[in-house]
């Protein structure tokens, strides 16, 4: 905390001969003035003071400020907003700033989720929700909050939901300080006070009256505002105090302090030191199932491509649960710059498994191929019917149902002259199970 | 390559949720940023991805996120807070086909006109598109210079098939691009005010929350030092001045690629991945001694006018190619070509190939193919 500058101290931070602009016996002027008390009591530099509002009667809090500096967001965002000024302050910055949130119980509904999200991270902010039970600015509609019989706009039988307890809410967030005082409590802005120097998540809900629209109808008086709830009544105070966790952008920084100071190896370049066989496009479908190395055996194609000097492209597909059913990849092999890397017509498929050969029938890839296109397909597959030489291999048996598709890649190559051998072996080195891989590459070229 | 773009370009802090086919460059930052120092956190929603980034921005930090249609929907009120209160964010939008959650694995360009008219009143936000990974490099840099520059959100509109396609990329061909910062206000310029301006398409000196001067962001109508105003003249010149600092720059940030043929009468007009794919068939169309220009639209909006009328002045066909169902961009440049044959080339749920843009090209009297 930054000590105060005597000359810009003026004992409030509240603009000079300040008009509140809000109903006569709104609890909002209460509740204003009460954090300007805390603020003053906490001997903050103005400069060091963000306000940030939301949306509704309480959207006119910051403005009644001096010297402060203010954000009005959007209806509910305001939490949102300031959590990402709060995270920049604490991690990026010099973590003098205090943030602190007016909120309406409209918004907190409306933005529950990132009272939600910044309870559970402890972001340091201070949120005071100005808690009056209803919509003041737009005619008196229900809220959330809005206690059980109560009569508003929007519920002229009286209100038959119980309103939401957001306290025991957040204690589910693991909410560091949460209290919940009225707007004529004499000690409000020493609770906010502590809400603001609290190093966390601290929320302060203050119950009141909306004098224009809730007095109307209902019985409730300001002295009976803890008894909302249908069978209980509400506890005031100071609720939860945690002395045991970090704010979040102290347990950010000091994670990270650690990570930072390992050496991370950067991936490497290919710099190509092999010719290729490459004449035109060369286009190849590689399909298998879902943990069985499809993808990754068809990088190691694109790596061993740019090895031998082409260009490649590679495009996968699998269902969108990931792990299951089929896997396959698209790459286009080319000398030339490769701009379009759709395949009409392939010049290899190479098929290792039921899922794949599945998949392929589904995508119509075998009527899609010409006399030219090489297939290899796993000899436990039936033979589709298609144009094109199709060669059955039992790479599945003899390479293991992952060392299958790489079987079938560099047969396909070596079949077609498409790569040197070179570059499968030096690619195969620097993979994990590079010892799997350079023998089903040796077994391959020494197959007749 | 937006990832390591952003990186390049000083981005230091980046909020994330998960969305297929965006993930990739949120799993890059988050491997990349906090080992710099720097911020890359998960957010339980892309309301609060978009809204942190806003946050950190106003703190004085270079911001971004990365979504796809169905986050970009929720994203729209935050960018429009941006565009209110010229905070500079770059959101980045990898497209795939929609409506609603669409086809997450599956490509489209689909969302031009949704983020090009995603502000209420007509506002302008920059919009980039890049068809190649040195593309989607340099826009991205291009991206947070406009940013800063004009204190306004951008977004980087990129599709599945350019995001998720793996190449190889020669690193000796990346550009080299100045790095442009907001402006900060200096106190010898006098009177801060949040959202001062002389003349309507100058951008506001910045000063960030947290600093020496008092800093008032508002996303409701305001007057230059950033009060709640109704329609008072001040708050109309500001409302004006939005939209002027983007037109008054539009040729500036204009970044197309244009490839005339020489004598030709067609011009083949593309972006993203379709110009990847109309590149291959101007090329084609050249072999077999056809006469066509190329144009790749990296700058969708605002939209770079000059350029496009200059590119087509010769030509008496322009072909518009788009992974549309009917022609979103057309529809916006459509007017410029008045005295020209406009058609496009589209397709849904799959990527168009070289021969239907030939086809278009070379048919004379071509009807506009779905």
């Amino acid at each position: 905390m930054t000590e105060v500058d005597g000359t810009r101290y003026r004992g409030t931070f509240l603009k000079a001969g300040v008009r509140f602009p809000y109903c006569k016996g709104c609890g909002h002027q209460h509740i204003t003035r009460a954090i300007d008390n805390a603020l003053v009591k906490l001997q903050l530099d103005p400069s060091h003071v963000n306000i940030t509002s939301d949306i509704g009667c309480v959207g006119l809090v910051d403005a009644l400020f001096d010297n402060v500096h203010s954000l009005h967001t959007t209806h509910g965002r305001s939490t949102a907003f300031a959590t990402g000024v709060e995270l920049a302050d604490s991690i990026l910055a010099d973590s003098a700033l205090k943030n602190v949130v007016v909120i309406g119980d409209g918004g907190a509904m409306i933005g529950l989720l990132h009272l939600v999200n910044a309870a559970q991270l402890n972001v340091d902010l201070a949120v005071v929700l100005y808690d009056n039970f209803l919509f003041g600015m737009t005619g008196g509609q229900n809220s959330s909050f809005s206690p059980l019989d109560f009569v508003t706009a929007t519920t002229p039988y009286g209100n038959i939901i119980p309103p939401i307890d957001l306290i025991t809410l957040l204690q589910g967030a693991n909410a560091g300080f949460l209290a919940r005082k009225t707007a004529t409590d004499a000690d409000l802005s020493d609770t906010i006070a502590e809400a603001i120097a609290y190093p966390g998540f601290a929320l302060v809900e203050v119950l009141e009256l909306c004098t224009e629209y809730a007095t109307r109808g209902n019985s409730i008086r300001g002295n009976k505002l803890a008894e909302v709830m249908p069978g209980k009544i509400l506890e005031l105070g100071v609720i939860s105090r945690k002395g045991d966790r970090l704010d979040f952008g102290s347990a950010y920084k000091k994670r990270f302090e650690t990570v930072k100071k390992e050496v991370v190896q950067e991936p490497d370049g290919i710099a190509p030191r092999y010719g290729n066989g490459i004449v035109d496009k060369t286009r190849i479908i590689i399909a298998g199932t879902a943990g069985e190395r499809v993808q990754s055996s068809a990088y190691m194609l694109v790596e061993a491509a740019v090895l031998s000097g082409a260009n490649a492209t590679q495009k996968n597909d699998n269902p969108v649960t990931q792990g299951t059913g089929f896997s396959l990849s698209e790459v286009v092999l080319s000398r030339e710059e490769i701009f379009y890397t759709g395949i009409e017509t392939p010049e290899v498929v190479i098929v290792v498994s039921e899922d794949g050969l599945t998949e392929l029938n589904s995508q119509r890839v075998f009527q899609s191929a010409n006399e030219k296109t090489l297939f290899i397909i796993d000899e436990s597959l039936q033979t589709p019917v298609c144009k094109g030489s199709v060669l059955r291999e039992p790479l599945r048996k003899r390479f293991t149902p992952s060392g299958a598709a790489f079987a079938g890649i560099v047969l396909a190559s070596k079949m077609r002259d498409i790569l040197p051998k070179e570059a499968f072996i030096d690619i195969a080195r620097r993979q994990k199970r590079s010892k799997d891989l350079l023998s089903i590459a040796g077994q391959v070229y020494a197959d007749k | 390559m937006i990832a390591e773009g952003a990186v390049e370009a000083g981005c230091r802090f980046f909020a994330g949720y998960p969305i297929t086919p965006a993930s990739g460059i949120y799993k890059f930052m988050i491997d990349k940023l906090p080992r710099r120092g720097d911020v890359a956190i998960s957010s339980p929603d892309e309301i609060s991805a978009l809204a942190f980034c806003v946050g950190a921005s106003l703190r004085g930090f270079k911001s971004m996120t990365a979504t796809s249609g169905p986050g970009f929907s929720l994203m729209t009120e935050t960018l429009q807070y941006a565009v209110m209160t010229e905070t500079p964010v770059v959101v980045a939008l990898v497209q795939r086909l929609g409506p609603s959650t669409g086809g997450a694995t599956q490509g489209g360009q689909g969302d031009v006109l949704f983020v090009g008219h995603s502000i209420a009143g007509g506002y302008t936000i920059p919009v980039f598109s890049p068809s190649t990974p040195l593309e989607a490099y340099e826009l991205t840099i291009h991206a947070f210079n406009v940013a800063e520059k004009l204190r306004t959100p951008v977004v980087l509109l990129a599709d599945k098939e350019v995001a998720m396609t793996s190449e190889n990329v020669d690193y000796e061909r990346l550009c080299k691009t100045e790095m442009i910062d907001r402006k900060y206000f200096s106190q010898k310029d006098g009177t801060f005010k949040t959202y001062s301006f002389s003349s309507g398409n100058e951008v506001p000196d910045f000063a960030c929350l947290g600093g020496m001067e008092r800093v008032t962001a508002t996303g409701s109508a305001h007057d230059k030092a950033g009060r709640l105003q109704k329609n008072s003249p001040e708050t109309i010149e500001v409302l004006k001045h939005l939209q002027e600092k983007i037109d008054s720059h539009a040729e500036e940030i204009a970044r197309v690629e244009i490839d005339l043929g020489e004598g030709a009468d067609i011009l083949v007009l593309s972006y993203g991945v379709s110009a990847r794919t109309s590149r291959e068939a101007v090329s084609s169309l050249r072999k077999d001694g056809k006469k066509v220009s190329f144009l790749n639209v990296k700058t969708l909006f605002p939209i770079p006018k000059i350029s496009l009328i200059d590119a087509a002045s010769e030509v008496k066909r322009v072909v518009v190619v788009e992974e549309n169902m009917t022609g979103l961009y057309r529809s916006q440049i459509k007017s410029l070509f008045a005295d020209k044959e406009v058609v496009g080339v589209n397709g849904v749920g799959r990527m168009i190939g070289p021969d239907e843009i030939q086809v278009a090209a070379a048919v004379e009297n071509q009807r506009v193919r779905r």
